[in-house]
């Protein structure tokens, strides 16, 4: 482990990777100040850039942009009251209280000793716990992987909040279909091409996550007439100062230590993300303060701001290590970064430590380094990096756009693969109109094909039977955990409604599959 | 009755289902193949059904509160058509006038679609930009651009 942890931090201190961390969290910064661009848009808007560059430079420069723009969306809660992502959302209950009773600069420096609490105590938590959990994965065969895919695509599911598992559901079943398109790596047909040579290849990895994330959540953006609105200035002079005084760092302590904590173990749970850590971490903090601390919170509570920062951070750390060591993303974005490491031709999962160990070290090294830039260097130019916001919408949308389009063209320099962006932004937007998740439908399409593979490989060791889903402990412990995570909130669903003898209101928008994480 | 946004959503997930159900039955099997535990039908298959059955769920479980129904007005079709039309034109665009031409035309139409009226901001907005972006690419990423059809067809390749 000594020796990974030395490969890592040799990578990540290399000075094109230490650039790659400083540029992808000042851009993942200003993306996320965005409304409506979160991490998701972020990091997809990265990958043409990370395919010029190798696995680890690629990946750090990910992992920057993923923790800058969550910072971001928390410097628009607190300054402006918009969250440029869901996982934010919950920073503008008590952040933006701070920034009208003139305290924005404190809000904001708490807002990211936080951030860098929870990044940091995640960092060091997935250090150990990452390679543990993948020399445990390193027995796993076929079926385990199968059954896995089957845990990480119902759990998404089921986190995506009340009255949409089935639509999640059918989303992934979506992405699925989208994923057998082209030709089949066992017999080498084709399918669902029509007998057009463009999608012979199926479709890209890249033109899917930008279709659906950046470039519909912009046109979203032109849909709803929000280019039309205008951006409410940031009044700098009002900041106020950006130092926290002895005893709120010692009130604030405990707060940031627990829910780092337990925003890391909710980030671990595939599906879950750091929306859902955020508004947990809020609401436990909340129930533990004392009747009179209660009152204050939602009113510029030092501690309702404290808790969802720091879990949200320590949770996209936390989302990491399932991805990293069992090669199931934990959230939209890490989804993302799973489809750019198979482009890369790097199977995450247990053997990438092994494989690939400066790939593995050095992401989980230089997210530390992520934190330490976002501390150092982002917090005092907050007031220049939010001037950028300044640029007139019908300017920016149009860049963004054409950013999104080249980004696909320059990897496969065929026209074609924009028509299909248009069509893809299309349906999207047509199912978004439709309270449809659309994470579960690219998580369905990047497991697709591993899915498809590890269940044709099962499937022929056993001859044909079903029988290796329970004849395998491992694997039955698997499919019966997806099953019950399947299955739970349906009932809990059907069970209130009995009691109440009424429909339950339909959960938040933003939830976990759609704006963040 | 009225339709939700879950009927309408079951409805469309279950006729794409019955059609990817039905294309999936035609994809060609190697000899042999049919007598094969797994086979390129067998996912698409079990995902055409599964696909079908989630649809039936969500029709019978849809919500039917009054705010569930798919309200259009407020949005702005008709700009998000032309924005959309203006990326295809992009795509034909690069393969006919190559991309410095179509990146100036793309910019500007779509500053223009989103309210731009001044052609100053219109020009200086999209004509540095694209060529910025094009030396970039060209010079110190040293990519290979295509020229565009037109320019071949007119001056030879």
């Amino acid at each position: 482990m000594l020796d990974g942890i030395i490969t890592g931090l040799t990578t990540a201190v290399m000075p094109f990777n230490l650039l790659m961390v400083v540029v992808g969290c000042f851009a993942g910064t200003f993306i996320g100040m965005l409304p409506g661009l979160g991490p998701i848009s972020a990091v997809a808007l990265m990958i043409p850039i990370t395919y010029g560059l190798d696995p680890s430079s690629g990946i750090i420069l990910m992992a920057g942009v993923y923790y800058g723009a969550v910072f971001g969306g928390s410097t628009s809660s607190i300054l402006i009251n918009a969250p440029g992502c869901a996982s934010t959302v919950v920073t503008s209950f008590d952040g933006y209280p701070l920034a009208q009773q003139k305290q924005a600069g404190k809000a904001l420096a708490l807002a990211a000793y936080s951030s860098f609490t929870g990044g940091t105590i995640g960092a060091i938590v997935l250090l150990f716990a990452a390679p543990a959990l993948a020399s445990v994965s390193l027995s796993f065969q076929s079926s385990d992987y199968f059954a896995l895919m089957i845990l990480g695509l119902t759990a998404v599911a089921a986190f995506s909040g009340k009255g949409q598992v089935i639509k999640a559901l059918i989303m992934t079943v979506f992405g699925l279909m989208i994923a057998t398109i082209g030709t089949d790596v066992t017999s080498g047909t084709t399918r669902f091409t029509f007998g057009n040579v463009n999608l012979i290849d199926g479709i890209s990895f890249l033109l899917l996550a930008m279709a659906t994330f950046a470039l519909a959540e912009v046109v979203m953006t032109v849909l709803k007439g929000q280019h039309r609105e205008k951006e409410e200035a940031m009044d700098m002079s009002q900041l106020g100062s950006m130092k926290l005084s002895k005893e709120e760092i010692l009130h604030v302590a405990p707060t940031i230590g627990r829910s780092s904590i337990f925003g890391f173990l909710v980030g671990v749970l595939p599906g879950a993300g750091a929306t859902i850590a955020s508004f947990l971490a809020y609401g436990l903090e909340r129930n533990l303060a004392s009747a009179k601390e209660k009152l204050k919170f939602g009113k510029g509570a030092l501690r309702g701001l404290a808790a969802p920062e720091s879990a949200n951070n320590a949770a996209s750390t936390g989302s990491f290590v399932p991805l990293l060591t069992l090669g199931i993303p934990g959230s939209g974005t890490t989804a993302i970064m799973l489809g750019a490491l198979i482009a890369y031709g790097i199977q995450p999962g247990p053997r990438l430590f092994i494989d690939n160990p400066d790939v593995f070290w050095s992401v989980i090294i230089s997210m530390y380094f992520g934190n330490l830039v976002l501390l150092i260097l982002n917090l005092p130019l907050i007031p220049y990096i939010s001037r950028l916001l300044a640029i007139p919408r019908p300017i920016l949308i149009p860049l963004i756009l054409f950013f999104s389009i080249t980004g696909v063209y320059l990897v496969s320099f065929n026209s074609f693969d924009i028509h299909m962006m248009a069509l893809i932004t299309a349906i999207a937007i047509f199912l978004k109109l439709l309270e449809f998740p659309m994470a579960p439908m690219l998580l369905g399409f990047i497991l697709g094909g591993l899915m498809e593979n590890n269940l044709s490989r099962a499937l022929t060791i056993s001859d044909g039977s079903f029988a290796f889903l329970w004849e395998r402990p491992l694997t039955l412990g698997i499919v019966s955990v997806a099953l019950i995570v399947l299955i739970i909130p349906p009932l809990i669903e059907l069970l209130r409604r009995s009691k109440t003898k009424e429909p339950l209101p339909r959960g938040p928008e933003t939830s976990i599959s759609e704006g963040e994480g | 009755m009225t339709l939700s946004k879950d009927h309408i959503g079951g409805l469309v997930f279950l006729a794409l289902s019955a059609t990817y159900g039905y294309y999936a039955g035609h994809i060609a099997l190697l000899p042999g193949d049919e007598f094969e535990p797994f086979h390129a039908q067998s996912l698409p298959n079990a995902l055409a059904i599964l696909g079908a059955l989630l649809s039936i769920v969500l029709l019978l479980t849809a919500n039917r509160s009054p705010g569930s129904t798919l309200s259009l007005t407020g949005y702005d079709f008709r700009l998000v058509t032309q924005l959309l039309v203006l990326v295809v034109a992009f795509a034909l665009a690069l393969d006919w006038v190559g991309f410095f031409i179509a990146t100036i035309f793309f910019l500007i139409g779509g500053y223009w679609l989103l309210g731009e009226r001044r052609i100053k901001t219109l020009l200086v907005a999209s004509v540095p930009f694209a060529g910025g972006i094009w030396f970039v690419l060209t010079q110190l990423l040293d990519i290979y651009l295509a020229p565009g059809q037109l320019f071949t067809h007119l001056f030879g390749g």
